[in-house]
């Protein structure tokens, strides 16, 4: 990156270039001194275990967004997630490897569902995963008779430690998280499977000319985020103690806004790993500070907005200027 | 797929062209044979009240997205005309409880929509973001600066204009819905047959082809945004009048409607493009429906699969019935 600033090295270019890393760092500068308690490694580590499930959730939808599609039922499968693993457990006794499996398997359901509509039908997958979504919502009601939380209080040790334990000293579902970051780093940017995602969400018809199997890719890909949003649910789930309908919904734009942060960041401005990470520790250290400044939840709530607003014409506007 | 299909389908309004249309009201008539008091006039008075809001925010979106072509994550789309109409209503709201009068809480309301509307443009035209991006961002921020205004509470409002929007009647008709049908025709002319609108849908047409001809593209695509942020201010009247009031959350709800019944219109027209009216049908049909199965007793937890359903099988069977042609 360094390398690219010589010529041109006027100061205003400078700040466009790495606009972004400038505000992530003057945000960390000033969550720092407003509040002391920011900086203390309890605080920090609090940053990351509290997002790891979004971190989750966003690598999934940089998975689809690099097919060029979106999946706004990223929610969805996250709950039936969580409410496969719970029922499991609380219904027909299983122990938590199985429930962990039925969790996955919920998740599944929701990714086949989502490629029969969008491979087997041919609808565009932003109309797809919305009619999941409102399918989803609908079949959780149902199911909860309205939408009260299933709580299971005796959880299975071993199944609450995927958000209570720690591996080494290193929280469980950070671990997942780092794990799952990692995977999906080596298969997006180091594998062909990944090239041949890449070239499909850029040029569908040429990849298709190329030879590439669109379809299966596609199959492939909305399995995959499904099942991985379920391993976000069983975090969740195991957290709470509970199943809670319709709380995916929470994580839905927060994972959209850190995977277009992440492809701003990018100089083709593709959808890639690393920058989904740097976009969901923004948005995680965002929340966090603005916790700790003990504003009001309303104008916590509109300033964040505000900042997510900012942060999203930042990346652009400084994608734009290194392709001019 | 489509490349394949659109360079043999003589884009002729036939038969198969009204395939989703007929599911429609298909499903309409199932339900009036079941629902004992659907087709009665208080009825269908009633479902025209309540989709008078949807109708409001689809006429915006359909502005949009005529302006910047209908591919949804890279065309035009706004997703922050139903966060605008809640602006509009809550600022109104508010207002009104501190005894302001309503031509100046309506002007506020009109300065803050606009406000929205003129950074939509900004950031899509100028920033250049996607569409999708940045409106979902904004719809996030303006909840969020609505919330404030309105500290999350349900503000009542029984100012007698607000309240003859939702019980005057006028030679028989409601008020609203003579209204709603008065700035939906004048958003009509507006896009079909002004110069303006013409600009617009030659660019939602062909970006390149507007360009070459010496139209001021990106002028034009931040003027749809405007546009749609009136439609907002508009809607945030109806929500008031609706609800008697301003109450928190009613957004997503109103989002979600509004990208079903614009999107679901767009299957209505026989080149499967998004259209005022397929947007205005849209919405009423899709609200009639809800009010339909919910009056056939069906439980309100069903809907949302009613609706989702209906998505699917509205769009896929006017893909299929386009790859017959």
């Amino acid at each position: 990156m360094t390398t690219t600033l010589t010529g041109s090295a006027s100061v205003g270019n400078a700040i466009m270039r790495f606009g972004f890393l400038i505000v992530f760092l003057a945000f960390f500068v000033l969550f720092a001194a407003w509040n002391p308690v920011f900086l203390q490694g309890g605080n920090l580590s609090n940053i990351i275990e509290g997002s790891a499930v979004l971190m989750i959730v966003a690598l999934g939808m940089t998975l689809i967004v690099a097919t060029g599609g979106i999946d706004l039922s990223v929610g969805i499968a996250l709950d039936f997630g969580a409410a496969f693993a719970v029922v499991a457990m609380k219904s027909y006794g299983m122990d938590w490897f199985g429930a962990m499996c039925a969790g996955l398997i919920g998740g599944s359901v929701v990714g086949i569902f989502n490629s029969v509509l969008v491979v087997g039908l041919g609808i565009s997958p932003f109309l797809a995963t919305l009619s999941t979504f409102f399918i989803g919502s609908s079949v959780q009601r149902i199911f909860t008779n309205g939408g009260g939380p299933i709580s299971h209080r005796r959880m299975p040790e071993e199944f609450r430690n995927l958000a209570l334990g720690d591996i080494y000293g290193i929280p469980t579902e950070a671990v997942v998280a780092f794990g799952l970051t990692v995977i999906y780093f080596l298969i997006l940017e180091r594998s062909i499977w990944g090239r041949r995602i890449h070239a499909m969400g850029m040029q569908r018809s040429a990849a298709i000319v190329a030879g590439i199997r669109v379809n299966r890719i596609l199959i492939t890909c909305y399995v995959v985020v499904g099942v991985t949003c379920a391993v976000g649910g069983l975090i969740a789930a195991a957290n709470i103690r509970m199943f809670t309908p319709l709380s995916g919904f929470s994580y839905l734009l927060d994972a959209i806004a850190a995977v277009f942060i992440g492809a701003a960041l990018h100089p083709r401005g593709r959808p890639n790993v690393p920058g989904t990470v740097l976009g969901v520790l923004f948005l995680g250290m965002v929340a966090n500070g603005l916790n700790l400044m003990g504003l009001n939840f309303n104008t916590k709530d509109a300033l964040q907005g505000i900042i997510l607003v900012s942060a999203l014409a930042l990346a652009v506007a400084q994608q734009k200027m290194r392709r001019s | 797929m489509p490349s394949h299909s659109s360079a043999s389908v003589r884009f002729s309004p036939n038969l198969t062209g009204y395939i989703p249309l007929t599911i429609f009201l298909g499903v309409l008539v199932y339900i009036s044979l079941n629902a004992p008091n659907f087709v009665t006039m208080r009825n269908l008075e009633l479902v025209l009240m309540q989709s008078l809001p949807v109708v409001l925010v689809c006429a915006g979106l359909a502005a949009v997205v005529m302006a910047g072509g209908d591919d949804v994550v890279s065309g035009g789309i706004d997703l922050s005309i139903p966060a605008t109409a809640v602006l509009s209503a809550g600022v109104t709201a508010q207002m009104l409880t501190a005894g302001w009068p309503l031509a100046l809480c309506s002007a506020a309301a009109l300065a803050a929509c606009l406000v929205v509307g003129a950074v939509n443009a900004l950031l899509v035209t100028r920033m250049g973001m996607t569409p999708l991006l940045a409106t979902l961002a904004m719809f996030v921020a303006v909840v969020g600066v609505n919330n404030v205004i309105t500290e999350s509470r349900r503000i009542n409002v029984d100012h007698t204009w607000i309240v003859a929007l939702r019980s005057q009647d006028v030679v028989g008709v409601p008020l609203g819905i003579t209204l709603t049908a008065a700035i939906v025709t004048l958003i009509f002319f507006l896009l079909h047959l002004t110069r303006f609108g013409l600009g617009l849908q030659a660019v939602g047409g062909s970006r390149d082809a507007a360009e070459t001809s010496g139209l001021n593209v990106s002028r034009l695509f931040a003027m749809s945004f405007v546009v749609a942020a009136l439609t907002g201010f508009l809607c945030g009247f109806f929500l008031l009048a609706r609800g008697a009031g301003s109450s928190p959350g009613v957004q997503d709800n109103l989002m979600l409607e509004m990208v079903l019944a614009t999107f679901v219109g767009a299957a209505f027209s026989p080149r499967r493009v998004v259209t005022l009216w397929g947007a205005v049908l849209g919405a009423v049909l899709v609200t009639a429906i809800s009010i339909g199965f919910k009056s056939m007793g069906v439980n309100v937890f069903w809907t949302g699969l009613i609706k989702g359903s209906l998505i699917v099988v509205v769009v896929a069977l006017a893909a299929v019935s386009n790859r017959v042609r």
